[in-house]
């Protein structure tokens, strides 16, 4: 089960994330429970695959937005990193990043084991 | 009172986000306070507005979204009149879309990540009050001559748009030289159509340093542009277009300019600061374009300080009074005729300050009339206390400032002054300047007219010194002309100048008015006026102006 304790081990900024939310634990956990299943890193890595980096964009700013909100700090730091490589359309190998922004997607998930 | 919560119910508030997790957290800030509406997409948003039954108070909206964007949402709702009274806030992590959605109107920004709720609530509210505030008092954001914002709006927009754009910026003012002519001469709608045109023109040619533009007191326009080194090339262009186009009117527009304005001042500071470098070059009609910089800071400080300190030098009487003897030179012997007053400012802590800077400050701000007051009162005191003293009375010539003749009682004003002191309306002459006439002659004219049946003087100083027509001093009913000094200091070296006062005095003499020259230094000069045929003189040749107390070994001298 998804817990505060738990995601500031994972290296969330809760205090901020919790405050969004007015201080509604049941509601930052619930929507926190929501990112593992985004399509917007589906879409990211197949945009990607695909060769479209403006659809990359995207979907990584869209993300960009919720992880942000949350406080995801690792997460939103990483997609961060991409969102501007891709809005400067950066002709680069980005399978690091994206194997970097996977591992900490699945983290997250097992947080709600 | 609740704002939030007038007569029991509570506003609408619509949030337009593909996301979920957004939709949710700000539906969790907002959802206390405002009755909380969703859709995923502009097109949703739009279908949820036409499906209401009450009007929405505000708009959160995304700008990235799929089926129709935020851009296209303000666009489309721009376009339905029951629309576009409603505010929108756009929440965006993009710097540059900022501007875009300025530009079509949006009213407030929010970034993502939010920032914390007790702000996001606090915009909102505001951003509802200022809509609704205006709406009650009938204004609309934007002006309905020229399209631009209202002064309000537009500057609420930039301190959004500062909230978080950090780039360089210039502020600009621009000002119709003389506008309410062009009012007068071709009519309101001419004058709208000029207003018009200054703004599309304004638009057009500065076009992609523009960001944000209004209209304000008539005939001003501020401009807000990313910064640029050189606006040279497009204040020729601005030139070329009304000074020589082919627009309703001819005007002449001009700019005043503060570059890189510094982001901690108060925008409205900074555009004051524009607008006195636009004022500054009102007079020259040679420039088009003035910087503000430090000395213009400075100088308008010191302008500040000096009218903040005007009523305090009143009261603790800093204002001196000082008197320049006229002598009468058509015997012998010159004979002690009369006297100007003058003023001078001696402040406490910033020393003598010469009436060549406060006259022209405290004329252009209409505080003259204090300095005017204040100098008819002090002369009267010394005319009624010389009488007294020696026996003999010295009539004194005081300024009359041209914002004096509009004072419907100026009249009673002067009377109670004479009756006060004791004093005969004749002596206490009144000098109008000449530019005076050119303003408003009809005014004038029968101002004078009155105060002459009355029993006052009227003397015109500085004639020569503008637009002066020699058919004025036939139809404007005056007792004395004063030459100006210019005439005097060049007739020497400049025949033009020695022939106009011999035609003036000539003139003078067939209307049976005396003549006074001023800025008289040298006996060669006098000779010369003698000569031509004028009575009377006043310059450093006999004395400069003295102070009260030194002004009375003349009466001495005269009377022994």
């Amino acid at each position: 089960m998804l817990t505060i304790d738990k995601l500031k081990e994972y290296g969330a900024n809760t205090e901020d994330g919790l405050g969004r939310c007015i201080g509604n634990e049941a509601l930052y956990l619930r929507l926190v429970g929501t990112v593992a299943d985004q399509k917007d890193f589906d879409n990211l890595n197949s945009k990607i695959g695909e060769g479209d980096l403006q659809g990359a964009f995207e979907s990584a700013h869209a993300l960009k937005g919720v992880l942000g909100n949350l406080s995801l700090t690792p997460l939103y730091e990483k997609i961060c990193e991409i969102t501007e490589l891709l809005r400067a359309k950066t002709d680069t190998d980005y399978s690091v990043l994206l194997s970097e922004i996977q591992d900490l997607r699945e983290g997250l998930r097992k947080l709600a084991e | 009172m609740d704002f939030n919560n007038v007569s029991g119910f509570k506003r609408r508030v619509l949030i337009v986000d593909d996301e979920m997790i957004n939709r949710e957290i700000l539906g969790n800030i907002l959802g206390n306070t405002y009755d909380v509406f969703f859709a995923e997409n502009g097109q949703e948003a739009l279908d949820v507005m036409h499906g209401a039954e009450k009007a929405f108070s505000l708009v959160l909206l995304d700008l990235l979204m799929p089926v129709m964007d935020g851009f296209e949402f303000i666009t489309k709702m721009q376009q339905v009149s029951e629309f576009k009274h409603i505010p929108v806030i756009v929440m965006t992590s993009e710097r540059e879309a900022e501007v875009k959605s300025i530009k079509l109107g949006a009213s407030d920004f929010i970034t993502k990540p939010y920032h914390m709720p007790e702000v996001i609530l606090a915009r909102c509210e505001r951003i509802i009050q200022l809509y609704e505030d205006n709406a009650i008092i009938g204004l609309t954001e934007k002006d309905a001559v020229t399209g631009l914002y209202h002064r309000d709006y537009f500057f609420e927009y930039i301190r959004q748009i500062e909230t978080h754009r950090k780039s360089p910026v210039d502020v600009l003012a621009f000002n119709i030289d003389h506008f309410h002519l062009v009012n007068e001469m071709y009519g309101r709608q001419t004058g709208n159509e000029v207003l018009k045109l200054v703004a599309d023109k304004l638009n057009e040619i500065l076009d992609d340093n523009i960001l944000i533009a209004c209209r304000t007191e008539a005939d001003t326009f501020y401009v807000y542009c990313d910064h640029i080194d050189d606006y040279s090339p497009f204040i020729s262009r601005i030139k070329d277009e009304f000074e020589n186009g082919t627009g309703p009117a001819k005007i002449r527009l001009r700019a005043g300019i503060y570059l890189n304005a510094d982001p901690e001042i108060d925008i409205e500071i900074r555009f004051d600061r524009a607008k006195t470098a636009c004022d500054k070059i009102r007079q020259d009609h040679m420039t088009s374009v003035a910087y503000y910089s430090k000395d213009l800071h400075l100088r308008s400080i010191y302008h500040e300080r000096l009218i903040k300190d005007i009523d305090e030098a009143i009261s603790n009487e800093d204002f001196k009074v000082y008197f320049q003897p006229k002598y009468d030179i058509t015997d012998v012997h010159p004979k002690l005729r009369s006297a100007e007053a003058l003023i001078r400012w001696e402040h406490p802590e910033l020393g003598m300050i010469s009436p060549g800077e406060f006259i022209p400050l405290f004329e252009s701000n209409g505080l003259i009339q204090k300095i005017d007051n204040y100098v008819w009162n002090k002369a009267a005191n010394k005319i009624k206390e010389w009488k007294d003293k020696f026996g003999y009375s010295v009539n004194v010539s005081v300024n009359v400032s041209r914002i004096d003749i509009f004072d419907p009682v100026l009249q009673d004003k002067l009377k109670k002054i004479i009756d006060s002191n004791g004093l005969d309306e004749s002596e206490l002459m009144l000098e109008i300047t000449e530019s005076a006439y050119a303003d408003n002659a009809g005014s004038l004219n029968e101002v004078t007219e009155k105060l002459r049946a009355s029993g006052f003087k009227i003397e015109m100083d500085d004639f020569g010194s503008g637009y002066s027509s020699l058919n004025m001093i036939t139809t404007i009913p005056i007792d004395v002309l004063k030459l100006d000094m210019s005439f005097i200091m060049n007739m020497e070296k400049d025949e033009k100048s020695l022939k106009l006062v011999e035609i003036i005095l000539d003139i003078a003499k067939f209307l049976g008015v005396p003549v006074v020259a001023e800025g008289v230094e040298t006996k060669a000069q006098l000779d010369m006026l003698k000569c031509m045929g004028c009575q009377v003189i006043q310059g450093y040749y006999f004395s400069k102006p003295v102070p009260a107390e030194e002004f009375e070994k003349f009466i001495i001298k005269e009377i022994s």
